[in-house]
């Protein structure tokens, strides 16, 4: 599932002052490209109407409520098992656009966020402020998901398989 | 607001990208690495149950603070059982979950036949 590929594309087109983009494509199931206007929002706040302020200050996961007043489940980024709360937060109650794929799967409808922008007079910016947030905590790291505390926590008492003793084979 | 109905729904606790997107094998010891990745990196957590059907949680007893939370990285590729407010909305079955009522740990032993997704390692 790595995007790098896509942020290094999205960061081109940006370089390039294209004033509309299209999703990019990544050969996934049920994928299409969907540009869409709307407000982001607290998604709790959405639905039950319990809102926090300033959208849960980036703890609370975000959507976007089109202008066609369909709910969008924004939970992905362009960087590597990141998910979009970070690139949405400072849009948190405001109109933006955004790029990317929806993942039209019957079992759920999700949608990938490529690149964001305030309006058509905008550049457009890739979804990459998870990996500047996490690299300005933690230092500069290629592959962050490997060297991240918490995952290594998590990984050194359980296993890359989740079950204590459970060890891959020695090659 | 939205129509909430009372639910229990029992199934693998999976990161909802790799799950819905399809992009890999994505589920039990298999996936459990790169489930943890993704909690902790703020991709929503679901619960899928048997019949496939996923369903995203926004909410564990009154903590609403789910993005990147270590409480759910801890316990990914887990099978529980919850309690909970089912809110479908646009093709997403949200879940208010209001009690864990039973974890059983990583039971889909999955990566014999698959290894370590993504990366083999």
């Amino acid at each position: 599932m790595a995007n790098s590929a896509t942020g290094a594309l999205a960061a081109a087109v940006l370089a390039l002052g294209a004033p509309a983009r299209a999703g990019d494509l990544q050969g996934l199931d049920n994928e299409q490209s969907l540009a869409l206007k709307g407000t982001v929002v607290d998604l709790v706040c959405g639905l039950t109407g319990k809102c926090a302020p300033g959208c849960g200050g980036g703890k609370r996961q975000l959507g976007l409520r089109a202008d066609d007043g369909k709910l969008y489940a924004t939970i992905k980024s362009v960087t590597d098992f990141a998910g979009s709360t970070a690139d949405l937060l400072p849009w948190c109650g405001k109109s933006v656009e955004l790029d990317g794929l929806l993942i039209e799967n019957p079992r759920m409808r999700v949608y990938l966020v490529q690149s964001i922008r305030a309006g058509a007079s905008e550049p457009w910016k890739p979804t990459i402020a998870f990996q500047e947030q996490w690299s300005a905590k933690n230092g500069k790291a290629d592959e962050w998901y490997r060297v991240d505390p918490a995952v290594k926590t998590i990984i050194d008492a359980d296993g890359v398989y989740g079950i204590k003793g459970l060890e891959p084979k020695k090659q | 607001m939205a129509q909430t109905r009372r639910v229990q729904v029992a199934g693998e606790l999976v990161d909802t990208w790799c799950n819905v997107s399809g992009i890999m094998f994505s589920l039990g010891t298999a996936h459990h690495q790169c489930a943890v990745w993704c909690a902790v990196g703020g991709i929503p957590v679901s619960i899928r149950d048997k019949a496939g059907a996923v369903y995203m949680i926004l909410r564990i007893e009154e903590d609403e603070d789910l993005v990147g939370s270590p409480r759910l990285a801890r316990i990914m590729s887990h099978e529980v059982t919850v309690d909970g407010e089912l809110i479908e909305r646009d093709g997403v079955k949200y879940l208010l979950v209001t009690q864990v009522a039973d974890d059983k740990g990583v039971i889909n032993q999955t990566h014999e036949a698959n290894g370590i997704q993504p990366f083999g390692k």
